[in-house]
């Protein structure tokens, strides 16, 4: 369930969460008190008061749930704990230069656990990894001048192959700054 | 006659929309305000088009260059000089009748031309082949002149184009702003509905200003320096840390994310005045002032440092510390979207509504702002930002939050349409405009939503993978609804009627 919230599809669904309920009440109170009854309504102000209440305690116990849900998701935890553990880690280093990768090593071993690094030699690009089903599986910003490489720590579980796209605009042949990770099975 | 009312009488289609009333001794408040909203909507009609051009480019396959062309175009076009021209147009014109002063002199002149000389050299930048997107990019602009793809004139001319559209945004129009709240004498004569700064009416609109001014001057600053460092007045060598990208890129965020929040404090703010004018015999207030002050408190407070989450996937060049503090105060904007949802809400509620066209569009506007407000707090969140950063989720984002403040302030026009020209709009098309605009805007939103939580892209010319096509063709479909609703309200201008005239004279007439 919460591996399913925290994809892409799961923060559409998010979002719509948020929005249809909002979006029926508020459609509903102006159809009752513009249409069918445009006076004034007689609820008591306490009433009102009561249901502020409620209302906004009922966001802030979803927004903080939902922000505590996704702790185990951040990919910054994973490196965090990459980090203090004796994880064992699989190194790829890249850069990229529009509008190509120069990557370390593009074959991986299902069930490693990699830490990509990547820089930027010129302007602004990304490294988005796409699992072989289309989904996007995350991206890194790569900003040229910087003294540290971006990373991200990931562990490939399928074998097969996963495209690497650009996410940020970076000229006329961005849509082709496109590359390949092979992720083969465990010999 | 005033400079800007004779501009907007002499310009052809548009000035006919637009003429300002010089019956009511209000042309001070009235012409320049008028001249801005007149010039927002020639933008928004290049803008549309340029918008219909972008699908049209992916579905018959044309050369991704035009595709590119149209997008930095599209997006500049539709951010600047229509949606943040549009508000300071219809703002001033509020502004200027809450505090009963003019709305005259060199600097709405300065804020015009600054506006709109920047946004057309801007266009021919980008026509000589700037291709870098509404977001600069920076260092692109540098990279693609190195690298022989366009030239250095135009990087030079769009530099000097944004420059100047900067210049307008934050410092000709805040200083306006706040000149006109804080300092010279009220004109009794001017006055249309007095406010205070205890009213949500108008804390949101000097928040706002404040917010252009503070949150804009570190890209002042930073831009000043480039600019002098291209036209040769300083060396290169001491603009060396301001081309640095990393100051360019966090001077340009801590301004672009506060602009769009800053829009979003005004249109709030003309939300909660206009919309006590819509309940029941037009003498109630809202639900609670207090209550809609604190929304406007919490979503500045919160706003101001949650622009860290633009870089998170930076990590570990962004400290993940600012990012979790760039993700917590995104949420807290909610906490204040909760908070003006309750208000507007109960106020109704408490009071009943006479849903006019005008007070139904700022509605609907804002039913879209939350949609969107939803959809920036998830993409906010460091685990989701991983997973839809880059992608057209963040196109869908941005084109919701520039449309639905769009549309709230094409409803506050329509309510002070009338003062403004001496005419009134006709309800039937009013209320067409809102239907098509539900559908349109809703739909164009959840369609590029759902193409980034698919993975597709944003700014990529190449839609034909993954099945990411048919999110393109969802949005060009939208996208079609919502350019109908816009027609349909330039029309409701074109065919606008003399208050005097009765309905039957009119139709006489046609």
């Amino acid at each position: 369930m919460l591996d399913f919230l925290f994809s892409g599809w799961g923060a559409f669904w998010m979002t719509l969460f948020m929005l249809v309920p909002f979006a029926a009440i508020f459609f509903y109170v102006v159809h009752r008190k513009s249409v069918t009854d445009s006076g004034p309504s007689t609820t008591a102000g306490a009433k009102m008061s009561r249901l502020e209440g409620i209302w906004l305690t009922v966001v802030f116990v979803i927004f903080v749930g939902v922000n505590l849900g996704s702790l185990k998701y951040m990919p910054t935890m994973k490196a965090a704990h990459a980090a203090t553990s004796n994880q064992q880690l699989h190194e790829i280093d890249f850069s990229a230069t529009s509008w190509a990768y120069d990557i370390s090593n593009r074959q991986i071993e299902a069930g490693s656990t990699v830490r990509f690094s990547g820089k930027s030699k010129d302007t602004m690009h990304g490294f988005a990894v796409y699992h072989p089903d289309g989904r996007m599986l995350f991206t890194m910003m790569l900003m040229p001048g910087l003294k540290n490489p971006t990373t991200l720590v990931h562990t490939f579980n399928e074998p097969g192959t996963y495209k690497v796209r650009c996410l940020e605009y970076c000229g006329i042949a961005h849509h082709a700054m496109q590359d390949e990770l092979v992720v083969v099975k465990r010999s | 006659m005033s400079i800007a009312s004779t501009i907007v009488q002499n310009t052809p289609i548009f000035g006919k929309m637009f003429s300002v009333d010089k019956s009511t001794g209000l042309e001070e408040i009235n012409a320049w305000p008028a001249l801005m909203i007149m010039a927002s909507f020639v933008w928004l009609a290049i803008a549309g088009l340029l918008g219909f051009v972008m699908p049209v480019t992916q579905l018959f396959d044309m050369d991704t260059g035009l595709f590119y062309t149209t997008l930095t175009l599209h997006g500049a076009a539709l951010a600047f000089p229509f949606s943040f021209q549009l508000m300071m147009g219809v703002g001033l014109h509020r502004s200027g009748g809450c505090v009963g002063k003019p709305v005259t002199g060199w600097l709405p002149a300065l804020a015009f031309i600054t506006m709109n000389v920047g946004a057309g050299l801007l266009t021919v930048a980008v026509l000589m082949g700037l291709k870098v997107s509404l977001m600069v990019m920076y260092p692109l602009p540098l990279v693609g002149a190195q690298m022989g793809i366009w030239s250095m004139n135009s990087v030079v001319l769009g530099f000097t184009g944004i420059y100047l559209v900067l210049a307008c945004m934050i410092l000709c129009y805040p200083i306006l702003m706040l000149k006109m709240t804080f300092f010279g004498k009220k004109r009794p004569d001017l006055v249309l509905a007095e406010r205070s700064l205890n009213d949500p009416g108008m804390l949101g609109m000097i928040l706002s200003a404040m917010t252009l001014l503070v949150a804009g001057t570190p890209l002042v600053i930073v831009g000043t320096t480039v600019m002098a460092a291209l036209y040769g007045i300083i060396p290169m060598s001491m603009a060396a840390w301001a081309t640095e990208p990393v100051v360019f890129q966090y001077a340009f965020f801590i301004f672009a994310h506060n602009l769009m929040e800053a829009m979003a404090l005004m249109v709030m703010s003309a939300m909660y005045a206009t919309l006590p004018l819509y309940l029941a015999d037009g003498t109630r207030k809202l639900f609670s002032n207090k209550l809609a002050n604190l929304a406007l408190w919490i979503l500045l407070l919160t706003s101001v440092t949650s622009f860290l989450h633009h870089f998170i996937t930076l990590y570990p060049n962004q400290p993940a510390g600012l990012s979790y503090w760039g993700n917590i105060m995104s949420w807290g904007t909610g906490i204040g979207a909760a908070i003006s949802i309750f208000t507007v809400l109960a106020t109704i509620w408490q009071h009943g509504l006479r849903a006019e066209p005008g007070i139904m569009a700022v509605l609907v506007g804002w039913v879209l702002y939350i949609l969107d407000g939803a959809s920036a707090m998830v993409t906010s969140n460091i685990a989701w930002s991983y997973q839809l950063h880059g992608t057209m989720w963040q196109s869908g984002h941005t084109m919701t939050v520039i449309l639905s403040m769009s549309i709230m302030w094409m409803g506050v026009l329509y309510h002070h349409y009338p003062v403004l020209t001496g005419r009134k709009l006709d309800p039937m098309l009013g209320s067409w405009f809102v239907r098509l605009f539900v559908v349109g805007g809703l739909g164009a939103a959840i369609s590029m939503l759902a193409g980034g939580a698919a993975g597709m892209p944003r700014r990529f010319a190449a839609w034909n993978q993954e099945g990411w096509m048919v999110y393109g063709n969802l949005t060009f479909f939208f996208g079609a609804i919502l350019g109908a609703s816009f027609l349909v309200y330039a029309y409701s201008l074109l065919k606008s009627r003399e208050i005097s005239s009765p309905l039957g004279q009119q139709v006489a007439a046609a």
